[in-house]
């Protein structure tokens, strides 16, 4: 069958994430006001034509369990196909990890039934952690034209030294493929890659064979002679949510119209999961600017640059600024927030201040009250 | 399987008293309150009722309705026994009519009420919102054994006579039946909501439709039929918000009572949550020149101008400078920079040009009786700088609407 597979992986990572991966894995916190992280890829696979998503579980997936459910919100829930919720590692206690999640590779060896099943003659690997909007369809049709064996997504923005960096030939062939750098130089790896269902279980097999875990240990270094592993260089927006910081800064970036556009272009939609919450009140003493705002929000005090989740509640005679708040939080009267990430369900007391900073947001872990 | 309780929802009728807006589609599906349409309280009611069976009758204009309403997901009624079914008039062995009226609509699917068995009939309006506990109302049916029990609300005795009055002795039982009378003898005004026995109304249905001199409807002949019969027919007080929503004030007043406290119509009511189908859209964004105050808005919204005392529903926009304010803006409208939008009804996807202004505050014409909130149909584009003035309805051609 013509066409791709899509293969999420969702897995835990020590980052820097603290309180907002207490409860959760990354793929599954909440991003830009209505949105779980997770959706952004699922909605590419979706708006890709791509029918059949596999997303392999692993750690605390709970919430990510919750959220994805049948996977109706993205139209993945099939007679045929459709979502399959992969608990790589509950099959996996002979293994020597134990659980712990040491590679693509080893995860798609622990999926291997599965892999056989694919329909589709292609799979696109993803991660879960990444806010892109990007036309996978593409991405498969140079692919296709350019005859490689393996496509990796890459970018020209540069990021931390921790992520993994590309060297190109001047032809677009992936020539050198190294991490903890200490000046990041060449092209950014999106963890996007694009591979025919044969060739992946190929290396699956060779990889086991090998005690690599990795896709980029065992495929992109080790293999990189012997495939033909081509770049594709994506220009637009692409966020990799790994620390407290760089979660503050994508999600403010948000607040400016030219990257909404980007994210949110009219033809390929991001579907989040559907809710039932009726439309934000701004009250009239209430102040509200610079701000997004999901549904169900009550605004009686001021907001200001912030990023309001659905059914925040801002009392009377309330400040916030520069906030990121999530579902269900409530700041009560008069309190004072600035530079504050509030998980679900927190509750700030009357006249509360709390400050953080841009440089170094305060986060309020899910369900306290301050 | 046999189920309790069946309602079958009355959303064929045309809703011609909203003019413009029901050009090109049914009443029930007129959007309402930001991010649902009208027809979403009825069936949520259902929902929280415990009523997994709607029959919903169409008739009238019914593409928009259907699609809407799909397999019934966004309200759980897509389920393997019942759920929610689309029900058109249809062709039979001896010939096929439209629904001639609501008491006919029923007649002609009998035969799916009777796929179920129930024991009893809900007949509820497509075009009232309200929340209401059917399951309580059916609770003093069976309670009082009753063969039709007739939802009621207390009016103002003042607006008694607009209403069809239900004249009561001490156990709320119906011993009269008034339509819009004169001098009314209560103020208990009937919500148009209905539960039945059904084999009861089984029989006067057949019966009805047997009488050609009949409308075949319920106000005007079943349920005086009934009543002349002696059935048991009770009252079932009702408190609570409702509003019929069949004419543009109403239209426009309901959408204002979102935004006052008092008026108890309260959407965030958690405990009886109204459902609807949700948009694909990202969230709301207020801009840092906007200026919103008293204002219910849905999401996917660009706010970059001043919206006060106003309902936006999704995906709309208002630009730099533009102004709107006590009016109702529904989903996906433009109102592009500098344009002033008040005290108007703007439906679905209609674009205001740069510096129009539509729609005026009632002190703005001289004479009173010349001033009307402004209503624009779907997909109406007003070119910029133009001015419609209040009380004008136009729809997508410009073609003018006058009120009857």
């Amino acid at each position: 069958m013509k066409g791709m597979h899509g293969i999420i992986f969702s897995y835990e990572k020590p980052t820097g994430l603290r309180e907002l991966i207490e409860h959760r894995v990354h793929g599954s916190v909440p991003f830009a006001g209505d949105y779980r992280v997770v959706d952004f890829m699922l909605s590419n696979m979706v708006n890709a034509g791509i029918t059949d998503v596999g997303v392999i579980m692993h750690g605390k997936c709970q919430s990510m369990l919750d959220h994805l459910g049948t996977g109706k919100s993205w139209d993945l829930s099939r007679k045929n196909g459709g979502l399959t919720l992969l608990p790589a590692f509950a099959y996996a206690e002979r293994r020597e990890s134990a659980g712990q999640f040491r590679g693509k590779m080893e995860a798609l060896d622990c999926v291997k039934d599965y892999l056989e099943h694919i329909r589709q003659d292609y799979v696109v690997l993803s991660d879960s952690d990444l806010v892109i909007n990007i036309p996978l369809q593409d991405v498969l049709r140079d692919h296709l034209a350019t005859g490689a064996d393996l496509t990796a997504v890459c970018t020209a923005q540069l990021g931390d030294s921790s992520d993994t960096y590309f060297k190109l030939d001047g032809d677009g062939r992936i020539i050198d493929t190294v991490r903890d750098i200490h000046t990041p130089e060449g092209y950014r790896c999106l963890n996007i890659f694009i591979l025919s269902k044969t060739l992946l279980l190929h290396l699956v097999e060779d990889c086991m064979a090998h005690n690599q875990y990795s896709l980029r240990g065992g495929v992109l270094q080790r293999l990189g002679d012997q495939l033909n592993i081509r770049a594709w260089v994506w220009g637009g927006y692409a966020a990799r949510i790994d620390t407290i910081q760089t979660y503050y800064a994508r999600s403010m970036e948000l607040l400016r119209p030219e990257l909404r556009r980007q994210l949110f272009c009219p033809e390929r939609p991001i579907f989040g999961k559907e809710n039932d919450a009726p439309s934000s009140y701004v009250d009239p003493a209430g102040e509200c600017i610079n701000t997004l705002m999901a549904d169900g929000c009550d605004i009686q005090g001021t907001v200001k640059n912030s990023i309001l989740f659905r059914g925040v509640q801002v009392e009377p005679g309330a400040s916030v600024e520069g906030c990121i708040l999530f579902k269900g939080t409530v700041v009560k009267k008069g309190a004072i927030l600035r530079n504050v990430i509030t998980d679900k369900y927190v509750t700030i007391r009357e006249n509360g201040t709390l400050m953080g900073h841009e440089t170094y947001p305060l986060v309020i872990a899910r369900g306290a009250e301050v | 399987m046999k189920k309790e309780c069946v309602a079958m929802l009355l959303a064929g009728g045309q809703g011609s008293r909203l003019y413009v807006l029901t050009g090109d589609m049914a009443k029930p599906a007129v959007p309402f309150g930001g991010k649902f349409r009208i027809i979403d309280f009825p069936l949520s009611n259902c929902t929280n009722s415990g009523i997994d069976t709607v029959g919903v009758l169409t008739q009238y204009r019914p593409l928009e309705l259907n699609s809407y309403i799909g397999n019934g997901q966004p309200w759980e009624l897509d389920r393997m026994d019942g759920g929610v079914h689309i029900l058109p008039p249809y062709q039979s062995a001896t010939g096929a009519t439209w629904y001639k009226g609501t008491a006919n609509a029923i007649y002609q699917n009998i035969g799916f009420v009777d796929m179920y068995d129930p024991e009893y009939v809900a007949v509820l309006s497509g075009d009232h919102i309200y929340k209401m506990d059917y399951s309580d109302m059916l609770r003093r049916h069976k309670e009082a054994n009753a063969a039709c029990t007739i939802s009621v609300m207390e009016v103002p005795w003042s607006e008694a006579s607009r209403f069809g009055i239900m004249n009561v002795d001490g156990e709320d039982n119906i011993v009269e039946f008034e339509e819009k009378p004169k001098q009314p003898k209560s103020n208990l005004a009937s919500m148009g909501i209905y539960i039945f026995t059904w084999q009861k109304l089984r029989q006067y249905l057949i019966e009805d439709e047997a009488d050609p001199a009949s409308a075949n409807d319920f106000g005007k002949n079943i349920i005086p039929k009934m009543l002349q019969s002696g059935e048991r027919m009770v009252a079932y007080r009702f408190e609570g918000y409702w509003k019929d929503v069949g004419t543009l004030d109403s239209l426009w007043d309901a959408n204002m009572d979102m935004l006052m406290p008092g008026s108890g119509l309260n959407l965030l009511d958690k405990n009886w949550p109204i459902y609807g189908r949700t948009p694909v859209c990202p969230p709301t964004f207020v801009g840092p020149k906007a200026d919103v105050g008293n204002s219910a808005i849905a999401k996917g919204c660009i706010i970059n101008g001043e919206v006060k005392n106003s309902v936006l529903s999704t995906e709309t926009s208002v630009g730099q400078g533009a102004a709107v304010t006590y009016s109702v803006v529904m989903p996906g409208a433009v109102i592009e920079d500098g344009a002033q939008v008040s005290y108007a009804i703007i439906g679905e996807k209609c674009r205001i040009g740069r510096g129009a202004v539509v729609g005026g505050a009632p002190e703005s014409t001289g004479d009173p009786g010349q001033w009307g909130i402004t209503v624009l149909g779907p997909g109406t584009v007003i070119k910029p700088g133009e001015k419609v003035a209040p009380k004008t309805m136009l729809d997508k051609h410009h073609n003018e609407e006058v009120e009857a």
